[in-house]
Parts: structure tokens; sequence; C-alpha cells
């Protein structure tokens, strides 16, 4: 239901003549019309998204051969390995220090490029795109192939300057580096992407009026950019977590997990566990344990977008 | 998908893309279809020629008895032909027969139909079955698959003529030559020799390229290297045995070798053994003779070097690193009858020794009796390469698979996660003692045996 | 950097030439940034075609420099074309995804726009609950919707793709275009209601018109998703000729053990040449989409 029409007196005086029941059946109107074209949306996340879901809890309550209710036993199970821990932990490092990565870089860049002249801005902003359109299942392939123990690219550069040859994928921390650093090669020009849309809507008038003030570079930053854009980097970083977490082909790719499972986040441990081991609901269960927390944290972060818009507004 | 059967998704296809559907290739087999159709999913071989002849050897079959076939290469790559066979499982539909990959016959018994029928008929023609695949394919006294030919393979030594007989002192060719007479040094071969062949390699530059990581090729080997020293973590009951003499051997054993392979091997993959062959820089691997076959196109002066040869042997035995692959036909096929008669019609001596041929050598026939055929000793150059590939009777050895005999269900998990392996790795990369490592797989294990 | 010099941006104070040479060295400054950058960005892509020109003879050859091609070849791009079934996964890519963003388009545009202007019971639950279903990985749902899928009868077909691939570009752009109709000024809708529009039309005849660059940005958006999406791809495709580019590379130019590494390079050079070019001609509006969108959210 509109709330214009109700805030604008002036008008229906000239249009249909105000009658409370009008109104009333026309908003009744409009929440059908309203559930209609939202009824695609809805089936869509009820059919494909949600049903599955609840699918997937439940075989997460089965045992190994899906023959038996277990309850909570897949979880209780995970909970007493290390090798889950190290999972956890791992995952945990690995999207919390790409998001980081690629959130400080893609402002950085988006900061440089907007103070560039609009001539060049399009050259620069093409290349810096690259790796964001590669589709990343094979640019990791691409990398993986750059790391190759015999063939590393990397390496024989090294060895031009007379750096002994680094083993990318061979020892846990080389290993958790590598696999961080693939994933903020392909997914820094996103956030330089949306940080880019986010300053050019930052209207000018603000920055004229806070040179007036004296205001420094820094402090631009501080009270002009950031609250301006903080919707923004919040739905950004909230979005790029959660595809981060969820992350499966550059684990996959490069390292499988090892060495010695250093590597596994959750969706790669999942498949071992699930479709490699033959135990298809404690690899739903691994896949499911991040979700609680996640979902906290993105209705947290929502409802602050949400305020905020509505601040603005 | 190929073949051309009129199906409910070849007519939306055909409606919904209009021209583009008839830009696909259509190898076909129109019969009168009095057999009905069968749709198939292969194993996508590595050697393209091996599809091709895979592929003409089923649609003649196809066309001689009225069957109209649908033919996939499903690849192993990506673990797709997992997820292919757990999709199908799931969804109860898709082909009538698939490969299934070593573990997965037991993981999906009870939706696979019996094949004792079959395996009756091929055992009293062709002898004695490797127990391997019996252990694997046979599930509480039936036969749930047929073990193929195209993809199975062994994994001996694949090492350089050259490169070992000039610093290890080693000459593999004479030892294991391309005829059923070992050289005086085949007594010898053993892991000690081994050991020492390494080190002097590794001196000289030409590290040997054991993978440690969680791929078939480092579970494989090393599952040969345990069985060899003894070492036993599961026994055929499902108890847990880890805590033995042999098992802290053996690790001291991988310990004292891994000092002399590059420093990341606990990553390697199965490609990366092949890369460091073909690349030159090693002089010995354990791989089926695709990385030879690559070599051959892409640096023939080291294909030409190449020599397969037996495993190591240790105190228990020789035991040859063996990957097999089954047919199996699922419970819900609508085309049971046809599905198994062609699971019959591949698995005879005829179409093997074709397999064989178009493979270079590289399908293993279950059947010990079909270790025989011509392209082992023809193949080249050097010509002979693959003559010791198949376990022949002189080697005095076993085919094996890692993690034998620990119960199957319990087995997939420490073969798929790769305990034996990342022993060793706590073992070399975290300085642990061979205790803790064994402590630590026993935690592990523990948690395999919950049902 | 003399166009800097000249930039008529300056304001003409005491200052001025402080402020020049300062907003110099923040050029400077820019650009080695984007140098870097730019080096570190571009470094794979460009090792990607050097190997994409060579010769699996020489990419097998340890002793040439890995970063340089010696014999450029464009052999591995010429088989790719003419054997194999590189063309039919490029065509398959291309009707998934031009159906994908299609569909998006149509469900995201209609439910942002109710979402965003007609506020009714649940609306402001459901705005975050669809964001919300990016939290359901995809790892997670592809083996109970092998049984939707198979329940369909769509297993191993082109068209299931259509069928899932929403789920993954839905939600995004139906926040983007939630944003974008926010910032469009209410006195539109009441002008448009006066003249007796019904909100159909208003949708038609006014919100997508000028919502057209925030249509633009979140069509990029779902280009880009399905075009890349491997998880899916790989779960649900099994024949050759149903397979998307993503997952048809890795398991025709993979043979086990054996990578075609020159072919592959090329391969993915060429895939990823169409969103290339998109991001190529139409980013500006990307932008400005998006910005618009941007800091209402």
């Amino acid at each position: 239901m509109s709330q214009g029409t109700l805030s604008a007196p002036a008008a229906p005086a000239a249009a249909a003549p105000p009658r409370g029941g009008a109104l009333k059946r026309l908003s009744r109107r409009n929440s059908t019309v309203a559930f209609l074209l939202t009824l695609p949306l809805i089936l869509l996340i009820l059919g494909l998204v949600v049903y599955p879901f609840l699918y997937a809890i439940y075989l997460s309550t089965l045992n190994r051969r899906m023959t038996r209710f277990i309850g909570w036993e897949n979880f209780t199970f995970l909970l007493s390995r290390e090798t889950f821990w190290n999972v956890v932990f791992q995952s945990v490092l690995f999207a919390v220090s790409a998001v980081l990565l690629k959130a400080l870089i893609g402002f950085i860049l988006a900061h440089v490029l907007h103070a560039l002249p609009a001539k060049g801005q399009r050259k620069w902003r093409g290349m810096l795109l690259v790796p964001w359109v590669i589709p990343p299942a094979i640019s990791t392939l691409a990398w993986w192939w750059l790391f190759d123990p015999s063939y590393s690219a990397f390496n024989w550069a090294l060895m031009g300057i007379g750096v002994d040859p680094v083993p990318w994928l061979g020892q846990a921390g080389w290993a958790r580096f590598s696999v961080i650093l693939v994933n903020v090669w392909y997914g820094s020009p996103f956030f330089m992407i949306m940080y880019l849309a986010a300053l050019k809507s930052v209207p000018d008038q603000l920055y004229e009026a806070a040179a007036i003030d004296g205001a420094s570079g820094w402090q631009k930053l501080r009270y002009v950019t950031f609250p301006m854009m903080r919707n923004i980097i919040s739905i950004t970083v909230l979005f790029s977590l959660i595809v981060t977490f969820a992350n499966f082909d550059i684990v996959r790719i490069l390292t499988n997990g090892g060495p010695q499972d250093t590597t596994h986040v959750f969706a790669t441990y999942a498949f071992q566990v699930g479709i490699q081991s033959g135990d298809i609901p404690l690899g739903a269960s691994v896949s499911l344990f991040m979700f609680p927390l996640l979902a906290v944290f993105a209705i947290f972060t929502l409802r602050g977008v949400n305020r905020r818009s509505k601040e603005m507004a | 998908m190929e073949g051309n059967g009129i199906s409910r998704r070849g007519v939306l296809r055909a409606g919904a893309l209009g021209v583009a559907a008839s830009t696909l290739p259509l190898v076909n087999v129109h019969g009168q279809s009095s057999g009905g159709r069968l749709a198939l999913g292969l194993w996508d071989h590595w050697v393209p020629a091996g599809n091709d002849e895979m592929r003409r050897i089923v649609m003649d079959w196809g066309q001689k008895n009225r069957v109209e076939i649908q033919l996939d290469f499903i690849t192993s790559v990506g673990n797709k032909n997992l997820l292919t066979i757990a999709a199908e499982s799931q969804a109860r539909q898709g082909h009538d027969m698939l490969s299934f990959p070593t573990w997965e016959v037991h993981a999906k018994a009870d939706q696979l139909e019996p094949m004792d029928d079959i395996m009756g008929r091929l055992g009293e023609k062709y002898g004695a079955l490797n127990p391997i695949v019996e252990y694997l394919a046979k599930v509480e006294g039936k036969w749930r698959a047929v073990p193929a030919i195209s993809g199975s393979q062994n994994k001996p030594a694949l090492g350089r003529m050259d490169l070992l007989k000039q610093h290890a002192g080693i000459d593999i060719q004479q030892m294991f030559p391309a005829n059923a007479n070992p050289g005086s040094a085949a007594g010898n071969w053993n892991w000690d020799t081994f050991l020492k062949a390494a080190e002097a390699s590794h001196k000289a530059g030409f590290s040997f390229g054991l993978p440690i990581g969680q791929f078939t090729d480092a579970t494989d080997w090393i599952g040969s290297l345990f069985r060899s020293f003894g070492a036993e973590l599961v026994n055929g009951k499902g108890d847990i045995t880890a805590k033995s003499d042999n098992v802290r051997k053996v690790l001291e054993y991988a310990k004292q070798l891994c000092a002399f392979l590059p420093g990341d091997v606990f990553s390697w993959d199965d490609a990366s053994n092949n890369r460091a062959l073909i690349s030159g820089k090693s002089a010995l691997i354990f791989n089926p003779p695709s990385a030879w076959a690559v070599a051959k196109r892409d640096a023939p002066q080291v294909a030409e070097q190449c020599w397969s040869f037996p495993a190591p042997a240790g105190a228990q035995g020789r035991f040859t690193p063996y990957l097999p692959y089954f047919w199996g036909v699922w419970s819900f096929s609508r085309n049971k009858g046809a599905a198994k008669a062609l699971v019959e019609y591949l698995s005879q001596r005829e179409q093997a020794e074709l397999m064989v041929k178009a493979s270079n050598g590289y399908d293993i026939p279950p059947f010990t009796s079909m270790t025989d055929f011509k392209t082992w000793e023809t193949e080249g150059p050097p010509p002979g390469v693959v003559f010791n590939y198949p376990v022949k009777p002189h080697h005095n050895a076993q085919q094996f698979i890692a993690c034998y005999p620990a119960p199957p269900e319990i087995a997939v998990q420490m073969y798929n996660q790769g305990i034996q392996a990342k022993m060793i790795a706590r073992v070399v990369q975290n300085n642990e003692t061979p205790d803790r490592a064994i402590a630590w797989a026993e935690r592990e294990i523990e948690g395999f045996k919950r049902g | 950097m003399s166009s800097t010099t000249a930039t008529p941006f300056v304001p003409a104070e005491i200052r001025h030439g402080s402020l020049r040479r300062e907003r110099r060295w923040a050029l400077i400054g820019a650009y080695v940034a984007l140098a870097v950058f730019v080096v570190f960005f571009m470094t794979p892509p460009f090792h990607m075609l050097m190997t994409s020109l060579k010769s699996s003879g020489e990419i097998a050859d340890l002793s040439g420099n890995p970063w340089i091609v010696a014999a450029p070849t464009l052999q591995n791009y010429w088989e790719l074309l003419t054997e194999g079934n590189y063309l039919v996964h490029f065509r398959n890519s291309v009707i998934v995804t031009a159906c994908t963003v299609a569909i998006s388009m149509v469900i995201s545009v209609m439910a942002a726009f109710a979402l965003a202007r007609m506020k009714f019971w649940g609306s402001a639950t459901l705005a975050t609950g669809v964001f919300l279903t990016y939290l359901v990985p995809e790892t997670l749902l592809f083996i109970p919707m092998f049984q939707i899928i198979g329940g369909l009868g769509l297993y191993n077909n082109l068209w299931a793709m259509v069928l899932i691939f929403p789920t993954l570009t839905v939600p995004f752009c139906t926040w983007i275009m939630i944003g974008y109709f926010a910032s469009i000024p209410k006195e539109l809708d009441e002008a448009a209601l006066i003249d007796g529009a019904s909100h159909l039309q208003m949708l038609w005849k006014i919100f997508i018109p000028v919502a057209l660059p925030g249509i633009l940005a979140a069509m990029i958006f779902a280009f880009t998703v399905s075009w890349a999406a491997f998880i899916y791809p790989i779960a649900f495709l099994v024949s050759s000729d149903q397979m998307v580019l993503t997952v048809g590379i890795v398991s025709d130019l993979i043979r086990a053990d054996t990578f075609q590494w020159g072919k592959i390079m090329a391969g993915a050079l060429m895939a990823a040449l169409p969103p290339l070019l998109v991001y190529a001609f139409l980013m500006d509006y990307y932008i400005a989409g998006l910005t618009a969108g941007a800091t209402k959210g």
C-alpha cells in the first residue's frame, strides 16, 4: 500500500472522489497484486531452496546407510573429531581473511579509480575486472598450473632471482596462503565494482562542504565516504562472507584439503565425507554446521542496513 | 549423449533447440530396436583411442542385438563419476549400466543387480580372479558387479633406465626384461634397495616422484608399502590393529624415504607424479603407463628411457598397487537383461584384447589368464616398456588395494581420507613419533567404525 | 599526467599551488597502486594466454621460459573449434545463461517492485529472507536436488540448469532492484496513481524504463553468475552434449591424469570472452545501475 497516496492531500480533490471504502478496497487489491508479483520468487525459493534445505536437514539426522534416524548423533560425532575442528578453524581463517583482504583491496582500488580522470578510468577498470570474468573453476586450474611442483612458473621466476622454490601447496602454511591468495584474486574485483558504484553515488557537495570545513583527506574518508558507503560495505561483505564460506572449487582443485587436512573448508570436507567416503548424512551435517552462525550474522547485518536506509530515506 | 534414441528428453531438446540439435554428432545404431534401449555410462578413458574402441565394440554389439545404445563417457576427474553414481542412486534414474570405481560397489550394493550368473560363467571359462576384485565386488556372498577391463589399472614402478643405471647402479631392464626370465638383481629388488636408489637419485637431482597426499596414486603405492611390511591398521574383522611393530617399522622407513623426496609431495595429486617424470625431473614413479604415453607425445627423449617394472618387495612379499573398476547394472534399470548381456559380452577375452590394445596396454583384465596379450610385449618405444605392467607369474607379486582386508565400509573412509599417507605426513612434516601418529590414526579409524 | 595539472577543477585560491602538488602526488600514488594490482590480477591470465599459444611439447619442456612462448601456435584454439564438443558446450552455456538471465529478471523485477513499493504483510521479512537463501550452500543442496531434478525427469538435461540457476542469481538481483526502485522518487507513483494507472501499468510504463540502469546491472550480475556456475553443472550434467562450458572444459580436456594444458587455457580464455565483452561495453551502465541502488540498499 503506497503511503504516497495518503500523504498527498492536494491530489484527491482533482482525481477520484475520496471514499474510505474505496481506499480500503484498493489496498486489499494491492496486496493481492503484490502477492502475485512476488509469487514466482516465493515458489522458486520454496521449491528449490527451502524444500531441499529441509530435506538436507532430515538427511543429516540419518545414519550412514540412510536407514535409521539417529537425531543429533552426526553433529555430536563431528564435534568430537579433531579433524573437524581443524576444518572449522581453516574455514574461518580462509573466509575471514579472504573477505577482509578482498574488502580492503576493493576499497583501495575503488578509491584510486574514482580519483582518476574519467578517460583513463575505463581502461584500468577493464583490466582490473579480468579475474572476475573468467569462470573461477577454470582460472583456479590456471593457478594450480602456476603452483605445480614441477612446472611452477612462479618458482621458475624465483629461481631466476636466486630464491629457493616454494612448496606452494605442499606445506600447511604455504598451502593456506595459496588458497586464500586465489580467492582474493578472484573476488577483489567484485568489491571494487560495488564500492566504485557506491563512491559515485556520494554527492560531490558533501565533499565540497567538508573541504570548506577544512577536512583532511582522512577526515573526508572517515566522516563522509564511510557513512555513505556503510550499507554497501555491509551488504558486500555479508554476501562475500557467505559465498566464501561456501567456497568449493578453489580448495578442491588446488589442494583437495591437503596437506594433512590443513586446507579443508566445510564444502570440500563435506564432499570428501559425503560423496567420496559414502556418508551422505555426515556430509550434510558438515555443510549445515555454519548455517546458524552465519544466519545470525546475516540477520543482524541486514537489519542494520534496513535501519540505515530508512534513516536516509 | 550419443545415439539417437527418441526419448522424451530427445523430443524436448529437438523442440527447444531446433536447428542446433541437428548439429549434434550422431553416432548411431538404428535397428528395429527389438532389444530396447540401453543407456551406458562408461569410464572416460585417458587414451582417446580407448573411448573410440569401446564405442565401436558397444555399438557393434547394439547393432547385432538390435539394442539402441546411448553411450556417455564419464570422467573420473573431479570425482565426476562418483557424483554421477550418487546422483543416479538418489534420483533412481539415469543410465542402465555404469562403471563403478573401487569402493562404490559396496556402497551401492543394495541398488545393484546380482551378477552371480555372469561371474559363474566367466569363471568357468577364464579361471581364477585376483582376490581383490572379490573383496570389492562380492557383497554378502553375491557378486554385485563384474570387474571391468576398461579403466582397471596397476600402478607398478615406472622408472628411467638411464638415470637409475647411472646414478643408482640399477639396470632395471636387465632386472625385469621383456620376457619371463628376470635378471639376477630381481631377487634383491626390495624396499631397502629402493631406499638406496632413492637416495642416490635424489643426490643426483632426480628425486623419485612419490606422492603422499590424499589422491589415489598416493594411497595406492603407500597401501602396498604398508602391506609388504605387514603393517595392517584394521584387520578383516574390523578390529583396529594399528599399534604394532610393523606399523612402526613402516613409518620409520617412510621417514627415511621422505628425506629423499621433493618437499611438497604431501600435496601431490594423481598428475603431479606424471609431470615429474615427463619433465625429466624424476627417475621413478608408481603409475600406469599413462605417464609414459604422454611422454611419448610431449617428451620423446624421456619416453624412450621409460620402463615399467614391479614394485619392490618387503618382508611380507611383493604387492603391486591395483585399482579396479567394475561394471554394474542398477536395480532400477528398465533393461536389465540387455545390460547384463552386454556386460558379459564386454568381459570376453576377445573384447578384452581389443581394449588392451586400444589403450596401449593400460587396461588390466581381472583374470590372470588374460595377462598374456601381445600388446604388452610389443608396445614401445622402448619395445617391451609395458611388458611387466600386468602382474606376471615370475614377479612373485600380488595385486593389492590399500586398506585391504578391513571391512569395506571402514576401508573406503580410510582410503579416501588417506589415513596412511597422513600418518607418514605426521611423522615427517610434524616430526611426530610413530607412536603418536599411530594413536592419531586409531582415533580417526575409531570414528570410521560407526554405522 | 600533464592533463591533470591543467585540470579545471582546482579552485582558484592562494593555496592552489600546494593543492595542485598534492593532487599530483595523489595521482602518482594512484597509478602506482593501480599498476601493482594490475600486475597481480593479470599475471595468471597472461600466463594462460602464453600457455594457450604453446604446443604440448613446449609446455612439457622445462628448459624454456614458462612466461614466454617460443614458437607460438594457434593449434589449441583451432582444435577446440574444429574438434570435440567445445562449440556445443559454448552454445549450451549461451542458451542456459540467456534463459537464466531472462527468468531471473522477470522474477526479481516483479518481486522487487512489490517489495519496494507495495508494502504488504510479510514484505519486510520476505525481503530479508530472500537474501538469506545464499546461506544454504550449493554443496548441501545438490543432494536433495538430485531427487527433485530426477522426479522432474530433468537429470542429465541442460534445462535443469535453467531451472536451478535462478536460485543463485535471483536473490542478489532482487536486492539490487529493491534498492533501485526505492531510489525512484515517490512523486512518480503518485502522479501515475492519480492518472488512474494500475500498479502493473505503473511497473511496466514507468518503473521499468526509469530503472533500466538497475535492471542492466542486475542482468550483468545474473549473467556473470550463471556463466561461471560450476557445482550444479558438474553434479547434474553427464552427457557431453548437455554440458556447459565450465564442466565441459574440465571433463573433456582432462583425461584421468593427463591435462591438455594448452587447450584448457585456450578454452578458458575463450570462455572468458563473452563476460569480458559484456563488461567492456556495459560497464558504465553497470556502475550507474548499482550507484542509484547502492546507498539505499
